[in-house]
């Protein structure tokens, strides 16, 4: 995804309701969200919007359902 | 809960450029006024981290939350986020609303958040009427209306007689001869409830003496139902000297 912020999630999680939880919250802030990995202890996402709305979803996210545990976040890169 | 028309609030009471917190079913709301005078029921949360919006402030047309000062038009659309001036606030980050009137004196609520096809409000608008109090009482909106239906009409201009009583929904009238008083109840939970009382009649007429008497018609009532002695068939009514 051209222009996309690619946050990755590190911690325990369950997948389907962590998949669930990050695209509610992407369509809720008008983001394209796109979930390039996703395991049980990593899910990666591309998101690309207004700056200050991927900012929110970061750290919406970084809260996660409740049956998933978000240890870490970060940015990995940032396409051009 | 019945999905209807209930009321939340004495119109009176609702000043321009305030907002108000109640609750409906153990549902908070909040219930605001704009500056151009139109009233609003919504969701008593900003959707930004649950703030109750009834703690907020109201300027001009919309609505700022006391947290961080999102602010709301009349559509209860996010417009403004005080942290970010220039985000282009997405169109999904709104409040959620009830339909609402304002009828009798009194503003209703629809109790269906969100609902874009809410029934019609089953009984027509009066003009004009005198509003006198809301009152709270610590019971069920059961007990209530069991109350009101032995209720008897205070006297305002007739010499006293027979009441005849009439129930809409959450509206009772209470009318003997020419006298009337529209007894609206909101049922905030199962063991709360709250009374808009109006007067149907011009302020003119029922402005002061009138109104004391509905009020106090109104206290001996709650004392009725929340557990006074005296049998609800004998209320009494004072008028302050």
């Amino acid at each position: 995804m051209q222009g996309a912020t690619v946050i990755v999630f590190t911690g325990q999680f369950r997948v389907e309701s962590f998949v669930e939880f990050v695209n509610h919250r992407a369509r809720r802030l008008q983001l394209d969200a796109v979930v390039e990995t996703a395991t049980a202890d990593r899910i990666e996402v591309a998101v690309s919007g207004q700056p200050a709305l991927v900012d929110a979803f970061e750290m919406a996210c970084s809260l996660g359902p409740f049956d998933c545990l978000v240890r870490d976040v970060r940015r990995i890169n940032v396409s051009a | 809960m019945e999905t209807g028309w209930y009321p939340v609030a004495l119109a009176e009471g609702l000043e321009r450029g305030t907002s108000t917190g109640t609750r409906l079913f153990g549902s908070e709301l909040v219930v605001w006024r704009d500056s151009a005078g139109a009233s609003h029921v919504w969701e008593d949360r900003c959707p930004h981290r649950g703030m109750r919006l009834s703690f907020g402030f109201v300027r001009d047309n919309h609505i700022a939350c006391l947290y961080h000062g999102w602010q709301y038009d009349t559509s209860a659309q996010c417009r403004y986020i005080p942290a970010h001036p220039d985000l282009a606030v997405p169109s999904t980050i709104r409040a959620s609303t009830y339909p609402s009137v304002e009828r009798l004196g009194i503003v209703w609520a629809y109790s269906e958040l969100d609902s874009d096809a809410p029934a019609e409000i089953t009984f027509a608008e009066r003009s004009p009427v005198t509003p006198v109090r809301s009152l709270y009482v610590d019971a069920s909106a059961a007990k209530v209306f069991d109350a009101l239906v032995l209720a008897e009409c205070p006297p305002l201009n007739n010499a006293g007689g027979a009441t005849q009583r009439s129930r809409t929904d959450m509206l009772v009238s209470l009318r003997s001869g020419d006298d009337e008083i529209l007894v609206a109840v909101q049922p905030l939970s199962d063991v709360e409830t709250a009374l808009h009382i109006v007067i149907a009649g011009s302020p003119d007429v029922h402005r002061g003496d009138s109104q004391k008497r509905v009020s106090a018609w109104g206290e001996a009532l709650r004392r009725e139902i929340e557990g006074a002695a005296r049998h609800v068939g004998e209320l009494r009514y004072e008028v302050a000297p």
